[in-house]
């Protein structure tokens, strides 16, 4: 996808471009916020990174003219700021997600797609569906190869988030904010043990896993390897 | 200290005031000088109407000769209260009476006028000057006239009086409240010299200097109070700075030279990729740690410094506990650990969300830590006593009760325990949280093992930061 990187920092912008073109995506960089609002504007962007503290006009700002000139490009923020005062902030600039420095680079590029392809299916489905697991969000009933499968109210959640994301990587830090809405970083894995309980409910006895563990970066819900 | 006092608020108020209140007194004395002159006016227009009447009936009933006889007595009464008479011819020729002339501009309409008395007019031995008199004058029947006039020397001599007590009372007025004025500017400016010796202090680097108090409960008091609490948190705050600058340098040093030792050591000699790779996966373990801990430091200085305040909001900790108990259920499970959850429904507190759910998952890993394998854990929320409490219990080795207090310290790992991984920082997170929310943090001995207890009051939500 075509990435606008917003960004001051000349040698993180240049890591950046680098390892988001290495990952398949087009970047275009603006040093200022000047210059960013301006190639924002007037470019076609699938998504735009933006650096929260810039010269000349701050990234917040940048998000807020664009949502008020009726661009719904989404945006992801980027803050050395680490307050949960600072994320509310972000996100009611009209910023769709929030990542705080230093962030892990795998994080980035999960949430980057996970934005991207957020808002591409505008009719609400009512049945996820992956390979042969589908989930029907009008009954909750969840079904692999027409048998039925017992979960927890979390299970269920997890699922769904999982669903919503199939073939995407989802990271440890996204699920624990989107499912359990908890913005914190524990320091056991807490997460690997639900995704291995609902692995074990949805995969164990199928000849195919769906639910795959990405090393170093999450897991990802999907029919290929 | 002179030239000061000039300036202070209160000697410009004592001016303002003492201006205020002269013209106050100065418009109620005038009322009463001008009342006071109508009276002393109507009393000798009256009087003189009536020694007129007296003067024109004696002339009718006893005939023209008595009346010249008394016109040519002396003036009648003596003294201030002088009153002067005088007939005049019809011809105007010849003239009886206490005036030397008649006086011009008299009419014989039997009104009384203040008129102007030339000195000229005035006999000799009489100590009147010129001036308006009040005088009466009426035509007789064969056209002479008589005339009735009063000195003025009563009227001035009341009005002098009258003057002269109004300038004393407005000398008093404003002399009393300049001088209230200069004594309270005097006491405020000592006062607040006070206060301003204590902001230099503290500017000179003396953090610990706080304002005096006079024991009187005033206004001053309330503000030195209020200085000094806000001083205190202010000590506070910069306390805890210097503690995280210390403690980050402390604790990053470390886990800083081990990352620059592998990475240097790697370089030394020509790898194969897999080796390489290694290194940087490691490298990468150990800036998460580092991050890790960073990020622990700051929300720890954060929630001492009462900065997460501005995000207060109602939170269903039933709930709240509840699915961070279940989260960490299967976790434990893993390590044969068994969680049981004895959570009381409908329990709601103010506060942060974020730092609660980061307080109750740093005493579930704690327990997970260090209760051993087999442990039983309970983890607990019910009201009591006015308070909300979490408990987190175990059956594990325990701490011995003389090193409680070390545990919620920053970074203490206690010996037996320096080999395990963690920050070292998640239980003083936790008292930080509490403290946060006006509560504190005990641990007890659950005979065997270890049971911490995060107790908040229900009602005292809003409290500043705790102190310590």
């Amino acid at each position: 996808m075509h990435i606008l990187l917003i960004e001051d920092d000349q040698e993180a912008a240049a890591y950046l471009s680098k390892g988001l073109s290495e990952s398949g995506h087009v970047v275009d960089h603006a040093a200022d916020g000047e210059d960013g609002l301006h190639m924002a504007l007037n470019g076609d962007y699938d998504i735009l990174v933006v650096d929260r503290m810039l010269p000349k006009r701050d990234g917040l700002s940048i998000i807020r003219m664009l949502r008020a000139d009726g661009k719904t490009t989404p945006a992801l923020v980027l803050s050395a700021l680490g307050e949960v005062d600072d994320r509310i902030e972000g996100l009611r600039a009209g910023g769709d997600d929030y990542l705080v420095k230093p962030y892990a680079f795998g994080e980035l590029l999960a949430r980057l797609d996970a934005l991207t392809r957020r808002g591409s299916d505008a009719t609400a489905p009512t049945l996820l569906k992956v390979g042969d697991l589908e989930l029907d969000l009008v009954t909750h009933k969840v079904r692999r190869a027409g048998k039925e499968i017992r979960l927890q109210p979390k299970e269920l959640q997890l699922l769904e988030y999982l669903l919503r994301h199939a073939d995407q990587v989802v990271t440890r830090t996204m699920l624990l904010e989107q499912v359990w809405d908890f913005h914190f970083d524990p320091e056991t894995n807490v997460i690997d043990t639900q995704i291995s309980r609902l692995r074990s409910k949805i995969d164990k006895g199928f000849e195919r896993p769906l639910l795959h563990t990405i090393r170093g970066r999450g897991y990802r819900l999907s029919e290929s390897d | 200290m002179k030239a000061r006092l000039l300036h202070t608020t209160a000697i410009r108020l004592a001016l303002r005031y003492a201006v205020f209140y002269a013209l106050l007194t100065g418009a109620g004395l005038g009322v009463l000088y001008w009342a006071t002159s109508r009276y002393v006016d109507a009393q000798i227009s009256a009087g003189l109407e009536n020694e007129l009447a007296v003067l024109v009936k004696v002339d009718r009933q006893e005939g023209r000769q008595r009346l010249l006889a008394i016109l040519r007595q002396p003036p009648m009464m003596e003294g201030e209260n002088r009153r002067y008479l005088l007939w005049q011819s019809a011809d105007g020729q010849t003239r009886v009476g206490d005036l030397k002339g008649w006086p011009p501009g008299l009419s014989a309409d039997q009104r009384v006028r203040n008129i102007w008395i030339e000195d000229a007019l005035i006999p000799h031995q009489v100590e009147d000057q010129d001036g308006y008199w009040p005088m009466v004058a009426t035509r007789l029947d064969d056209g002479s006239q008589l005339l009735v006039a009063q000195s003025v020397r009563l009227a001035e001599n009341l009005q002098e009086f009258i003057l002269t007590a109004m300038g004393i009372i407005l000398l008093v007025t404003v002399g009393l409240t300049l001088i209230l004025g200069w004594r309270m500017g005097r006491q405020m400016l000592e006062r607040v010299d006070l206060i301003n010796d204590t902001a230099r202090q503290i500017r000179q680097g003396n953090l610990s200097m706080r304002v005096p108090s006079s024991g009187r409960n005033d206004e001053f008091d309330e503000l030195a109070e209020h200085l000094n609490r806000m001083l205190n948190y202010i000590e506070q705050l910069i306390r805890g700075m210097q503690e995280v600058t210390d403690n980050v340098a402390h604790d990053l040093r470390r886990p800083l030279s081990r990352l620059r030792n592998r990475l240097e050591v790697t370089l030394l000699e020509a790898r194969d990729e897999a080796a390489y790779r290694q290194t940087m996966q490691d490298a990468i373990s150990d800036i998460e740690g580092m991050i890790r801990t960073f990020n622990a430091l700051l929300e720890i200085a954060q929630a001492e410094a009462g900065s997460y305040r501005g995000e207060w909001e109602a939170i269903d900790l039933s709930t709240l506990t509840r699915d961070i108990g279940t989260l960490y259920k299967d976790l434990l499970e893993e390590q044969n650990q068994q969680l049981h959850l004895h959570i009381e429904d409908g329990i709601t507190i103010r506060g942060n969300r974020h730092l609660m759910a980061q307080a109750i998952s740093n005493l579930l890993e704690n327990a997970h830590q260090y209760a051993g394998p087999d442990a039983q854990i309970e983890l607990l929320l019910k009201r009591q006593q006015g308070q909300v409490v979490i408990t987190v219990r175990d059956n594990g080795p325990g701490i011995p009760a003389e090193q409680h207090k070390r545990v919620l310290q920053r970074f203490t790992r206690l010996d037996s325990a320096r080999s395990s991984s963690g920050s070292g920082l998640g239980l003083s997170l936790v008292s930080a949280v509490a403290g946060l929310h006006g509560g504190s943090l005990t641990l007890e001995d659950n005979q065997p093992g270890l049971s911490i207890s995060l107790s908040i009051p229900l009602s005292s939500q809003h409290s500043a930061p705790q102190q310590g």
